[in-house]
């Protein structure tokens, strides 16, 4: 990933190559109720990232032999489709990357949902990429916490996500494709919200311990954002009070 | 009366609340599900999945038929069960029926009792956070709905309404999917009321067989099951589901 350095210059007069300063988040928009056959959904739209979410269960457990009962099981199953970007050419399905991805998002969920509260059943959350511009795990962290809320399943707290890295040789906020592909390291956090627990960490490229310890300041300053957001489109969604139906 | 929406994780009060779709972390109690807190204090959950309680009435179908007794959908992860020795009425795949729940265990599976055949009609689904609304205070909402759409009504804790094929359906499908929009406003009863007399004209249609109509009791084995009593939707505001939820 972090090819030939500074070939492509990423920060031009403190500037960065979509004109953001060093901690400016891209544009973050979240919809709520998308999918009205689901039990929870959303769909965000954050920079050139567009991911819909849908939230189901908890139902019967498939296969049956798998069901716990002690807790629900967490489904994860994200998956980006093959048009959702230059790289992804190639059939959709599970790849070594989608497998890694469901794992993580589902990990972070994990320690967040009361799965206790629905023994021998599962909660699927199924999150599709439409179109990818770098940051799509965090994006899909924080859209599928706003699903889960819609569908109404009960957690410990909400979860915010965002991507810091190293570009250009400075520290960046939410970095997008050619950051991530040209910059030197890239770090996705997400954060829940009221205790501020990591549950989501990982690292490419090389990071002193001193820029580790500056990204996490700024990880948190950029949760704090997407956390607004994502409240006020809940919060949007609630007070209209438009977008359900009753299915029949 | 001021209302603000609270997202899961948020704090609710000091110390334990016991309430419902509420987490407790040894000195705060915080809320599990999107919801409201009144300027009291209350908290009243939009969304939430149903947890049977012992004692909550629910309607379902019946989906399968054994010689043990019949399996009934519940809008749960897994079937209800009625067993046969229970009860002296024969049931039939696809009946409507409406019992309350006698057991639940610890991983909740459903034992029923108390059941009645539904007549004729429809069930659909509505949110279970919701069903006291539906409701309303002393059954004012459901009461209004059958006056002026000329059918009988029953509505489970678990969330599917039962209505009858002699009533106004497509009049009361708009209803109840305007409650189920505006379920959190204040006013909702007088709001209803003002919209099916726009419908119907300020005369509520009484139904054939007066005030009540052809109510549950009338239904084929009354004799057999005649001790037990008529489901008048009484429960309201004590339903599991959500509590103080038709306060207005």
């Amino acid at each position: 990933m972090a090819s030939s350095e500074s070939k492509v210059p990423l920060i031009i007069n403190g500037k960065r190559t979509d004109g953001r300063d060093m901690e400016d988040l891209r544009n973050l928009r979240i919809e709520v109720g998308v999918i009205p056959e689901a039990d929870g959904s959303a769909f965000i739209e954050w920079g050139g990232n567009k991911i819909v979410c849908g939230v189901y269960g908890p139902r019967e457990c498939i296969p049956r032999h798998g069901a716990s009962p002690y807790h629900a099981l967490i489904k994860c199953r994200y998956m980006m489709s093959p048009f959702a970007s230059l790289e992804e050419h190639s059939r959709s399905g599970p790849s070594r990357r989608s497998t890694e991805l469901s794992k993580v998002i589902r990990e972070a969920f994990e320690n967040l949902i009361l799965a206790d509260k629905f023994p021998n059943t599962q909660i699927d959350v199924y999150i599709d990429v439409l179109q990818a511009d770098g940051g799509t795990r965090t994006a899909s962290v924080a859209v599928a916490a706003v699903a889960l809320a819609n569908a109404g399943i009960p957690m410990k707290d909400m979860v915010s996500a965002v991507a810091v890295g190293k570009a250009g040789g400075m520290l960046a906020l939410d970095l997008n494709k050619i950051e991530d592909n040209f910059g030197q390291s890239d770090m996705p956090l997400a954060m829940s919200h009221r205790d501020r627990k990591l549950l989501l960490v990982q690292m490419d490229g090389l990071l002193t311990r001193d820029e580790v310890m500056r990204i996490l300041d700024m990880a948190e300053r950029g949760c704090d954002k997407v956390h607004e957001v994502q409240a006020e489109a809940l919060k949007r969604f609630y007070e209209k009070g438009e977008g359900e139906t009753v299915k029949w | 009366m001021e209302r603000r929406i609270i997202l899961p994780g948020e704090k609710i009060a000091e110390g334990r609340l016991g309430a419902p779709n509420t987490y407790y972390d040894g000195a705060v109690t915080y809320a599990a599900v999107i919801g409201m807190v009144d300027d009291e204090g209350r908290y009243i959950p939009l969304e939430n999945r149903y947890r049977p309680v012992v004692g909550d009435v629910v309607v379902g179908m019946v989906t399968d038929v054994r010689h043990a007794g019949y399996e009934v959908e519940l809008n749960l992860p897994h079937g209800g069960f009625i067993p046969t020795r229970d009860i002296r009425l024969t049931l039939q795949l696809g009946d409507f029926v409406i019992c309350r729940v006698k057991t639940v265990n610890e991983v909740g599976d459903v034992d029923l009792g108390e059941v009645r055949r539904l007549p004729k009609g429809k069930i659909i689904e509505f949110p279970s956070a919701k069903v006291p609304r539906l409701i309303g205070k002393k059954s004012s909402m459901i009461g209004m709905l059958k006056d002026y759409t000329g059918g009988d009504i029953m509505v489970g804790n678990n969330g599917y309404v039962w209505m009858s094929e002699k009533s106004d359906m497509p009049l009361l499908l708009k209803a109840i999917a305007m409650i189920e929009r505006k379920a959190h406003k204040s006013g909702l009863t007088d709001e209803i009321a003002n919209f099916l007399k726009s419908q119907v004209g300020d005369k509520p249609r009484t139904p054939t067989g007066g005030e009540t109509g052809e109510g549950v009791e009338s239904v084929g084995e009354e004799g057999e099951t005649g001790a037990e009593p008529g489901y008048k939707n009484e429960q309201s505001e004590s339903g599991s589901s959500g509590e103080n939820y038709g306060q207005q």
